[in-house]
């Protein structure tokens, strides 16, 4: 048997984190949520989207951002750049575009928004444009003056970020640092077959994240979906400043069910499929290991991302209050080009939307649980690092001076 | 409509009424109102002749199935939601110890293959 601290490898390689409990307060405070929101979520760059959902200029995308009390209208300029602006008319502060749901599309070949309660006209700078019976407004009154409200913006490998700070924020590049140097030059948009889910968790944004952040958990969790699948470790931890990576591997004494084998020839587009070459940029999986599944990278603070071998996927999660988080999860293949590989993906995605409501079912247990006040820390062990990494990071920020 | 599957998929036709359905939130709804019978039957008539459906359905290009094909491949679609409850879950209907599925929303849940 190994001596006990040959277990401890992380714990080893980042001592600056030390191995206490976690307190739980985070969790379960509406006082420290209010706090977070504006030291967190309002500086810190946050994922709104994909290149490919506004692939064209006039495309623009609108996203309700509930913790900011706010919906981003993301608009494909002539020029090719996508600008983000608050949905916010500068007349009477009607909303511009009329929103369907969350998330709300259109398009405009002249790549204009129009308010619909007066007419006024913006383009994809956010400049008012056209405003009906100008002539009628106060003499000295500048249309130029009374542009669309601009959110910082920005996009990484085709994902869209918004930054909500006012004033100067720090570039986006910058901001991801070695996380996007890790993930960079994965073909992310030559996967863009996408399924997407959405729910409200009635739990704190962070337990949710927690739950996916950890592989401790498959041998129980997914015991249903994926049996003696994974393995608990994680193999090549890196934490690069506010972000962290791991990679996921796989036991390899799995035997594949019978439609499993059948979907896995077809396109190997489960996680649970070996494969040969590498889509993977070096500096993930590093030394190439065989058992290698997927790399778990989280950009702080709410997003995941997950990349393998001819599929890809994230898990983002929004607060809306302490207790009430909306999770999105989305998946991405390339384009099936024959029918039998596009049923192959659908037993892959079908099979991994189980897990995912595996994932999900302990969520709001944990906060209800939590909410008791019956226990006051978590305990995190050795392979929950990148938990322990995620509260290191928030607790920095909190206690950052508030500008 | 009287033959509804291709010619040499007929023993399948008893499958057609309850599984040969359009959208993956369909094939789901109808996956968990099934009983853990109807799960066996439908994957043991299935199995088989999964390959031959698979080869069937690739004479066509994608989005240019005929109505018996597409028909075929809705069934086949159906085995993708099924196949884990019997080969993985033992049987059940639901995916154990699972959030609520209908809580779960699809984007793509009301699309047409």
């Amino acid at each position: 048997m190994n001596a006990p601290n040959e277990q401890l490898r992380w714990a080893r390689k980042y001592p600056e984190l030390g191995m206490d409990p976690i307190a739980v307060e985070p969790c379960v405070s509406p006082v420290f949520f209010e706090k977070e929101k504006e030291r967190v979520f309002m500086k810190t760059w946050l994922k709104v989207g994909r290149i490919e959902e506004i692939a064209q200029p006039g495309d623009y995308k609108v996203k309700k951002i509930h913790f900011a009390k706010t919906s981003v209208i993301l608009i494909h300029g002539k020029d090719g750049k996508v600008r983000g602006f608050h949905n916010t008319c500068s007349h009477r502060g009607n909303k511009v575009i009329v929103e369907t749901g969350e998330e709300t599309f259109g398009r405009n070949k002249a790549a204009v928004v129009t308010c619909r309660f007066h007419g006024w006209v913006y383009d994809a700078q956010g400049r008012l444009s056209m405003v009906p019976e100008q002539e009628r407004f106060a003499s000295d009154w500048k249309r130029e003056d009374h542009g669309l409200t601009p959110v910082h913006t920005d996009v990484w490998e085709g994902f869209i970020f918004i930054n909500l700070a006012r004033g100067e924020v720090q570039p986006l590049g910058e901001y991801l640092g070695g996380i996007g140097r890790h993930l960079g030059g994965y073909p992310y948009a030559a996967m863009d077959e996408c399924f997407s889910y959405h729910t409200t968790l009635d739990c704190n944004w962070k337990i949710a994240l927690d739950a996916f952040s950890e592989a401790y958990h498959v041998s129980t969790i997914h015991a249903g979906s994926f049996p003696n699948v994974f393995s608990t470790g994680l193999a090549d931890v890196q934490l690069f400043g506010d972000h962290r990576t791991t990679g996921v591997c796989l036991t390899l004494d799995a035997e594949p069910t019978p439609i499993a084998r059948m979907a896995n020839e077809i396109t190997g587009a489960s996680l649970v499929a070996k494969r040969g070459t590498s889509m993977l940029p070096s500096t993930v999986n590093p030394g190439r290991r065989e058992d290698f599944s997927f790399e778990l990278s989280v950009v702080f603070p709410n997003i995941l991302i997950h990349v393998s071998e001819g599929i890809w996927f994230t898990h983002q999660f929004w607060p809306i209050s302490h207790d009430k988080t909306l999770w999105e999860g989305k998946y991405y293949v390339p384009r099936p080009k024959t029918n039998s590989q596009r049923w192959a993906v659908e037993f892959a995605q079908v099979l991994q939307r189980n897990a995912w409501l595996e994932d999900t079912a302990t969520m709001e247990d944990t906060h209800a649980a939590l909410e008791s006040g019956a226990k006051s820390h978590m305990i995190l062990q050795d392979e929950e690092i990148l938990l322990r990494h995620g509260y290191n990071v928030l607790e920095r920020y909190m206690a950052a001076e508030k500008e | 409509m009287n033959a509804t599957l291709p010619k040499e998929f007929e023993m399948l036709e008893p499958l057609v009424a309850e599984w040969a359905l359009p959208t993956q939130n369909q094939r789901q709804v109808r996956r968990k109102a099934a009983t853990r019978g109807e799960l066996q039957y439908f994957y043991d008539n299935m199995l088989p002749r999964m390959p031959a459906i698979l080869r069937h359905v690739d004479t066509y290009p994608m989005g240019e199935l005929p109505e018996d094909a597409a028909r075929l491949f809705s069934l086949a679609l159906s085995m993708a939601e099924v196949a884990p409850h019997i080969e993985l879950y033992g049987g059940s209907p639901g995916v154990p110890y699972a959030f609520e599925e209908s809580r779960f929303v699809a984007e793509h849940g009301e699309e047409r293959l």
